[in-house]
């Protein structure tokens, strides 16, 4: 088979060819015969006709220029140098943001909210206790008063309290990615139900379902222990960067992860989940979280199939067009449901 | 010949190369790969637009792209789920990253300059004195003293490569960008957290 690189090859050399002013009836004839065996040469031809005709204007920009020489790069166009009016889409690419705004301004951006926190007060409390709270499909960036930062995922709430000796955060649920100032006098306690994740100064997410909890760090070392203890106790464990720590009433599985890996699970905070061979009812679970329009697996029978990838959590749509195009699956809407079959 | 149909394509479907070659290139990293999909891509919107000329060009040019990668990936289950998220970047694609690419006079010229400064220096002579001074390629043979096949040759690659970057940006020529590189997307309408 020809490859299109090939066509194209060949399409440029008739096109040179007719160009050399030693083109015959019979040329024309072959090369239309040429054109009539495939649209593959038809469109490689027109493509490369058309952008030679363009050429044509390179005129209008040597008209500026005296002599016969061909003018060095990048110089001969100067007399009518010109902008282009729309920035490239390919330095766009490249512009460094941080990763939530470059989320946030995305197309399908679910609008991130800056919260505005419900004030009360705390008996023994320093400043006043705020609570911020996330809809489903919602993100939410935070700066604390310490100079900390807190992003919430979707469908959450914490309740931030400052007191003399200690930073009080309540994750009361769902999860929240926080990347805390240091302040060595003063620890900084994610509490969640039975636990409490204290750190210094470091980047952890505590996600939290229940009573089960999920403690992500990507900097620094935090300590996992009983809510209220002390970090003298026996029940404390202490989590490098790279942890992955999850609890539920089976007990505690510390995973240590290469820190890219580690990274994948707070992937939500650029509008993305990661997968890696993942059963599909897992992979529903998670995305579950971000979308009001839930997906169900109905059959057991697809449960259990493998899928790896990235995707967009605001886009459950894609993920079941693709779940139904690559695999033995058929996709029911019912309501605000999704329900997945075996096919 | 249908000269109508001809000048569509190049006017509403070939625009969009540079769109469409970067889609491309999140699904299949191989480059050979990518060129031979937006062939066929091509050769499907041009039969099809054959039989019935479509309204919505780019739109359809861009339904033909995710038909066929779609069929793709329910060949090779590999590839398959780690697209998901371009297919969902096509919508995006046909939406805000492509925007109707209707140059004006001075910016095709500006892209023209662009093309013809990255041609390798032999090639880049030939096709100024072919196109600018207009030369018949015998007499552009005469005064570099190369035969005029040589100069069938450069004047070749001159077509290839201007094409490239002057459709697709010189976007084959650069090596495939990160599969799960951030999706161009950004700096349309911002909206700052203003916590």
């Amino acid at each position: 088979m020809v490859s299109s690189r090939q066509i194209e090859h060949i399409a440029a050399a008739w096109l040179a060819r007719r160009d050399s002013g030693r083109w015959s009836a019979a040329d024309e004839a072959s090369l239309d015969e040429w054109l009539a065996d495939a649209t593959a040469h038809k469109v490689a031809f027109l493509r490369l006709e058309a952008a030679w005709r363009e050429a044509g204007r390179l005129q209008a920009l040597g008209a500026g220029l005296s002599g016969d020489r061909v003018p060095p790069p990048g110089r001969w166009a100067q007399p009518h140098e010109v902008e282009l009016a729309a920035p490239s889409v390919s330095r766009r690419r490249h512009t460094r943001r941080r990763p939530l705004l470059r989320w946030l301004t995305g197309a399908a951006a679910v609008a991130v909210l800056a919260v505005a926190g419900t004030v009360s007060w705390q008996r023994g409390g320093i400043e006043p206790v705020v609570q911020y709270d996330t809809a489903v499909g919602q993100l939410s960036e935070v700066s604390l008063s310490d100079g900390s930062q807190a992003t919430l995922s979707s469908d959450s709430r914490i309740r931030v309290a400052w007191t003399r000796n200690r930073r009080q955060i309540d994750l009361e649920r769902g999860e929240a990615y926080f990347h805390v100032a240091k302040n060595p006098g003063k620890p900084f306690v994610v509490e969640a139900g039975k636990r409490q994740v204290v750190a210094v100064g470091t980047r952890f997410a505590v996600r939290r379902d229940g009573d089960a909890l999920r403690v992500v760090v990507t900097e620094g070392v935090v300590r996992l222990e009983p809510a209220g203890a002390d970090g003298k106790g026996s029940l404390s464990t202490l989590l490098p960067a790279g942890s992955v720590a999850q609890l539920d009433g089976n007990g505690l599985l510390v995973r240590s992860l290469p820190l890219a890996q580690a990274k994948r699970y707070l992937d939500w905070r650029d509008g993305y989940v990661s997968f890696h061979d993942t059963p599909l009812a897992s992979a529903v679970m998670e995305l579950n979280r971000y979308s009001v329009r839930k997906i169900v697996v109905v059959d057991p029978a697809i449960a259990h199939l493998p899928l790896g990838g990235h995707f967009r959590w605001s886009n459950t749509q894609a993920f079941v067009n693709l779940l139904t195009a690559a695999f033995p699956v058929r996709a029911v809407q019912q309501g605000n449901q999704v329900l997945l079959y075996a096919r | 010949m249908d000269d109508t149909l001809d000048a569509w394509f190049i006017r509403e479907i070939v625009v969009h190369e540079a769109a469409l070659t970067r889609l491309l290139q999140r699904i299949c990293l191989q480059r050979d790969d990518v060129h031979d999909l937006r062939q066929e891509v091509y050769v499907r919107v041009y039969e099809a637009a054959g039989k019935n000329l479509p309204t919505q060009p780019k739109a359809f040019l861009f339904s033909t792209a995710r038909h066929l990668v779609t069929d793709r990936l329910r060949r090779s289950r590999v590839v398959a789920i780690d697209a998901v998220g371009d297919i969902d970047a096509l919508n995006v694609l046909i939406d805000e990253i492509s925007p109707e690419r209707r140059l004006d006079g001075r910016q095709i010229l500006k892209r023209l300059a662009d093309a013809f400064d990255q041609l390798p220096a032999r090639c880049r002579e030939v096709v100024w004195m072919r196109k600018v001074q207009e030369l018949p390629q015998k007499a552009v043979a005469e005064q570099l003293r190369i035969t005029e096949k040589t100069v069938e040759k450069q004047v070749a690659k001159g077509v290839r490569l201007i094409a490239d970057h002057f459709y697709g940006e010189g976007v084959g020529h650069r090596a495939a960008p990160q599969q799960h590189a951030s999706l161009p997307n950004e700096a349309v309408h911002g909206q700052q957290p203003t916590d």
